[in-house]
């Protein structure tokens, strides 16, 4: 791979935010949290439960509707959210009620409707970029197909039988063109392997499942790419007849994992796919994922909240914090030098198989309210070294700094 | 150490449709006071088995095919239901591994966990108040016994004034420790509310002003605050008069007046909680004694002497002396019925070795043999012996089972050469046979009539040591320990337990165990709280009744880290402060390894290895053990894992050698043949691997735990 293509940006998180309504209130799962995941890495997303880690998982593919920010997805918006350009119209539209009861200016009475109006603009464009991405991905692939057939019906134009066969497959690929989604080149690995599969459904059904909605039609073809990704992820053809409930914890996480693989993704994201498992089957299931990156050259987001594991796994890691991202660098990095209070205190709840280090352990606690004196200086997400960011404000920052000797 | 809980080769299996799951193979474990014990392993490999038949909740299709689970004289296998309720959730309380499935969903939080403790002060205030006052009076019957009917009168005396003293010197301890309590609370509430007023936190002022108002009212004890009454109380009129200037936030300074009124309680609380502890004890027998006298002129120090003094005097050496004699008394016919059932105990040991009786005599003979034991119990004895104690129990049971075996083994021959015949006669037919013949399950009647002898021979060779101790025994020391017991059962007769306390002890322990507002969220259901939450919630009820033992049945393999962090500190606290000993049971060794101070590894119904937590981490032996360590990459990982290929056993048909070694890589031939035996490594540690048999290759273990053993003993050495 060269440099150029290790630094693609495969998936941009911008501003996402994800609210969901409590009754009158609104609770924010996922607030203004920000970040790129690299083409061939893999990201992790560690935090307390609740912390938002896999809601941010589950609005990347569109299980929700995002509230607010973009998601871009090999350059293309494919999730984007309204409410931070409702709120800019409802703050223009204040102003420009306060400007006409006391008679302003009115050069700012013209810049404030243009404002309003650039902000539906916005409005429009997400709307339509949220619901039509995938539509318009499938149109550029029908282009392509109409662009590769058309030259090659040009050349077969004198064998009607080459025409015929040529006119055939002209047909079943434009029809998989169209059914095509964007969408679907993120796939994701469920927490749970017992509760994500469907007990009626044979193996063979599960794993095939979205090549069908996809619009593959061809029966043979379907197996054989079947027993081809069942032996990629270590089971045998022979277990494509069976049920869920006739494999262990380890084997269907491993069908999970075919399940997703066989749509040929570029982005994978694996929300806690070893937390339910067994000791002995995590290691397999760590194994296989770490074999299969190499192979598939697979992007991987990886949702954990074992720190161990997310270290041995990612390149790259995000902490999360009651909705927000507190700190983000490489995995090295940030365990070489944690910088935000909170990664300090979940770094020291790691536990270590070694009793006597155990022993002198202290456990670094971490209160928000009396770590932070956020009254008056607002905290961003801020560059402390190159490639390590902490959410922070300016004292702190210094602070930061300070601490590391620059 | 004293043993708190003995498993003694357990085993047990489960019908299933398709034969009998062995689950667990013959364990032997010893808890003591006050430790903890982790047992660790794959799922499936008999953990949770084990825990639940310590906690009497098998599933109804299981089999105790044999041991014992000694817990404070008593075998649990074998006792009623009835009396394992008092035990259940009481004494042994388990926290479950799946919270949600653990919590009533249609009952709130608070009335959960407060059930417990109110029903078990019912229950406790009753029994202790019979076993203080039995016992009391087996004592007066024996020390009259011993000092002749003359001193009668005097015993009765002696033995009335010592129940009324006591139970006056619990009720001025309990007064002096809640005023305490209070006090040291309001101390750490205040620095937090400094503290947050400093921080410009939105808390309103006024409101906690009040409450810590509240608060100070309740700190008020003859004893505690004797010197400082009038001063709280002036304090206490400061305080209010400041609540009513005091703004509710915290945006603006607080006025002045808050402050000193703070410093002032303080200084104030600080005084008051650093004085010396007086001896209740002592001072309950002075008090009775002399109850027109002034005791809060004297100081603390003086009075305590005075009152000792006066106890020792007046009482306590009279007292002692009685009760050695009693104690003696007691203990002398005890023996001399201990050397008189020897002989029958030898007698049935010949009854029961030479076989050939039947049921009507045996069950005879076992009855008489054990009525006679149970007399000669000495019943003063305040330590009790488990292999006497479990005598009866563990008697009729291996005889029942002895009979049971006679009636079932020729119809279980029967069934197995039936279902044989059938299956023959189909498939000389040439018809196609799916099914197999269960295979047969016999019990061996040699095997079973020496578990009786055995039985029968442990509990001579424990009389034969009673008798030859009987000579050198102290008596002072048993009438001390037998006075420390009625202290005990004294307290636990005056602890009452009102709604209104359950309900302050629940919040208390809610707020312990780390949730948040638990004011707010004692009214809440399950659902409404998070998983996390939910096993913190768990883990309070569990210890609602203040148990002797807490079995943990992986309580933080749901949760993240930091949450998972602070259950463990907790647990360990817990353990600490309350002398709790703890059977944690696991599947992440780096869990335990803070915990633990011992650690069982288990796989398909075995211990493989036992040891000290430095022994299994620094020195693991058996390759089931590297397995499970080189299984999780820790933060220095970089190669490839070591995962365990394949899946355990299927215990229906336990594999005749090692049970692991099919998926181990170390394997010998030996071990498909033959069961390996405990080999010792070292006084607290050993493994049953044949690779440690002196003729085995030399193995070393994976690579990855080797780096990890040399890193984890340099940083160790650094840090000495």
């Amino acid at each position: 791979m060269s440099m150029n293509e290790k630094d693609e940006v495969l998936l941009r998180v911008e501003n996402l935010c994800q609210y969901f309504k409590m009754g009158s209130r609104e609770n924010k799962a996922v607030d203004n949290v920000s970040f790129d995941i690299k083409k061939g890495e893999v990201f992790g997303l560690v935090g307390e439960s609740g912390c938002g880690k896999t809601t941010t998982g589950r609005s990347i593919i569109k299980i929700y509707d995002i509230t607010s920010g973009n998601i871009y997805f090999k350059g293309q918006r494919i999730c984007a959210g309204t409410r931070s350009y409702q709120n800019a119209i409802k703050a223009a539209r204040k102003e420009l009620a306060d400007l006409q009861k006391n008679g302003g200016d009115p050069a700012r009475k013209a810049e404030l409707e243009k404002e309003i109006e650039r902000n539906r603009e916005e409005i429009r464009k997400a709307r339509f970029d949220h619901q039509y991405s995938d539509r318009e991905y499938a149109k550029t692939l029908v282009a392509a197909v109409h662009e590769e057939y058309k030259a090659k019906l040009e050349a077969a134009k004198n064998s009607p039988r080459e025409t015929a066969e040529l006119q055939k497959k002209y047909k079943e690929e434009l029809r998989v063109a169209k059914k095509t989604r964007l969408i679907t080149k993120i796939q994701m690995i469920f927490q749970d392997p017992i509760a994500s599969l469907n007990p009626r459904m044979t193996v063979r059904e599960i794993i095939s499942e979205g090549m069908v909605i996809n619009g593959i039609r061809d029966q043979k073809y379907i197996d054989e790419k079947v027993y081809e990704i069942l032996e990629l992820v270590g089971l045998v053809r022979e277990h494509a007849g069976r049920y869920p409930h006739e494999f262990s914890g380890g084997q269907r996480q491993r069908i999970g994992i075919a399940r997703s693989v066989i749509m040929r993704p570029d982005l994978l994201i694996a929300d806690e796919p070893i937390s339910a498992l067994d000791v002995s089957i995590q290691a397999q299931v760590i194994n296989l994922m770490n074999d299969l990156r190499d192979r598939l050259g697979l992007t991987i987001l990886f949702i954990a909240h074992d720190l161990s594991v997310v270290k041995y796994f990612s390149d790259r890691i995000g902490v999360m914090y009651f909705g927000k991202m507190v700190e983000l660098a490489t995995s090295d990095e940030l365990f070489a030098h944690p910088m935000h209070p909170y990664t300090k205190s979940l770094l020291s709840a790691i536990p270590l198989p070694d009793p006597r280090s155990e022993k002198n352990r202290t456990r670094i606690t971490y209160n928000a309210l009396a770590a932070h004196d956020y009254s008056t200086d607002q905290p961003s997400m801020r560059e402390i070294t190159p490639g390590h960011f902490v959410y922070c404000n300016d004292a702190e920052e210094q602070q930061y700094k300070k601490e590391l000797g620059l | 150490m004293e043993k708190v809980l003995e498993v003694k080769n357990l085993k047990i299996s489960f019908r299933t449709s398709s034969g009998t799951l062995k689950a667990v193979r013959d364990i032997s474990f010893e808890l003591e006071r006050g430790k903890t014990l982790a047992i660790v392993g794959e799922s499936g490999s008999g953990k949770s088995v084990t825990s639940k038949a310590i906690m009497g909740i098998l599933a109804g299709n299981s089999i105790v095919e044999g041991g014992e689970i000694l817990y404070d004289g008593r075998d649990l296998l074998k006792i009623s239901e009835e009396e394992m309720c008092k035990i259940r959730g009481d004494r042994i309380s388990m926290i479950f591994q799946d919270p949600l499935s653990s919590l009533n969903p249609i009952v709130k939080i608070g009335n959960q966990i407060t059930e417990a403790m109110l029903l078990k002060n019912k229950g406790n205030r009753k029994k202790a108040k019979k076993e203080f006052s039995d016992t009391l009076a087996l004592l007066k019957d024996n020390s009259t016994a011993a000092l002749g009917e003359g001193e009668s009168e005097k015993v009765a005396a002696a033995v009335d004034t010592f129940d009324k003293f006591n139970t006056e010197a619990i009720q001025m301890e309990n007064s002096y420790n809640t005023a305490l309590a209070a006090a040291d609370g309001l101390l750490v509430d205040m620095d937090e509310f400094l503290f947050l007023v400093e921080k410009k936190q939105k808390i309103d002022p006024k409101a906690r002003l009040k409450e810590f108002a509240g608060v100070l009212k309740t700190v008020k004890d003859p004893f505690l605050t004797r010197d400082a009454d009038s001063e709280l109380e002036s304090i206490g009129a400061e305080l209010q008069q400041a609540v009513t200037v005091c703004p509710k936030n915290t945006e603006n300074a607080l006025p002045e007046a808050v402050y000193t009124a703070l410093n002032k309680l303080k200084a104030c609380l600080e005084n008051v909680t650093k004085q010396i502890r007086p001896d209740f004890f002592c001072i309950g027998y002075y008090k009775l004694q002399n109850p027109e006298e002034d005791l809060s002129s004297k100081a603390v120090e003086e009075l305590n002497a005075a009152a000792q003094k006066y106890l020792n005097d007046h009482f306590m050496n009279d007292f002692l002396t009685m009760a050695d004699k009693g104690l003696e008394h007691s203990y002398r016919v005890s023996i001399d019925k201990k050397k008189a059932v020897m002989a029958d105990l030898k007698d049935a040991y010949a009854f029961f070795g030479k076989g050939g009786y039947d049921k009507k005599t045996a069950f005879e003979k076992c009855k008489d043999i054990t009525d006679k034991v149970e007399d000669s119990i000495d019943p003063l004895e305040i330590v009790k012996d488990s292999t006497v104690y479990t005598f009866k129990s563990s008697l009729e049971g291996a005889v029942q089972k002895y009979f049971q075996a006679v009636v079932r083994n020729p119809k279980e021959e029967a069934r197995y050469a039936k279902q044989t015949r059938k299956r023959e006669a189909l498939i000389a037919k040439g018809k196609r046979v799916d099914w197999k013949v269960v295979p047969k399950t016999v019990y061996d009647l040699n095997e079973l009539q020496a578990e009786i002898t055995k039985v029968i021979e442990r509990l001579m060779v424990r009389y034969e040591k009673y008798i030859a101790e009987a000579a050198e025994t102290d008596f002072r020391v048993r009438s001390n320990a037998l006075v420390d017991y009625f202290k005990e059962k004294a307290s636990q007769v005056v602890y009452i337990v009102t709604k209104k306390m359950a309900k302050e002890k629940a919040i208390e322990l809610m707020d312990e165990v780390g949730i948040p507002d638990p004011h707010l969220r004692y009214y809440q259901y399950p659902f409404e709280f998070s998983g996390g939450m939910r096993q913190r919630i768990v883990i309070a009820i569990a210890l609602a009744a203040d148990p002797d033992i807490l079995i943990c049945d992986e309580p933080t393999t749901a949760l993240d880290v930091t949450i998972q962090a602070q259950i463990l500190e907790l647990i360990n606290r817990l353990k600490d402060e309350r002398n709790l000993s703890v059977i944690f049971i696991t599947h992440d060794l780096g869990v335990v390894a803070n915990m633990a101070d011992e650690i069982a590894v288990m796989y398909a119904g075995k211990v493989v290895e036992y040891g000290t937590a430095e022994d299994i981490f620094y020195d693991p032996r058996h390759p089931y053990t590297w397995a499970l360590l080189s299984s999780m990459p820790d933060l220095e990982t970089t190669e490839k894992l070591d995962a365990i290929p394949g899946t355990p056993p299927n215990m229906i048909y336990p594999p005749e050698g090692d049970a692991f070694a099919d998926r181990n890589k170390y394997a010998l031939k030996i071990d498909f043949e033959r069961q390996p035996p405990q080999f010792t490594v070292s006084e607290t540690h050993w493994a049953a691997t044949w690779l440690l048999h002196p003729d085995a290759p030399k193995v070393d273990p994976p690579k990855i735990i080797t780096d990890r053993i040399a890193r984890m003993n340099k940083a160790g050495g650094d840090n000495a």
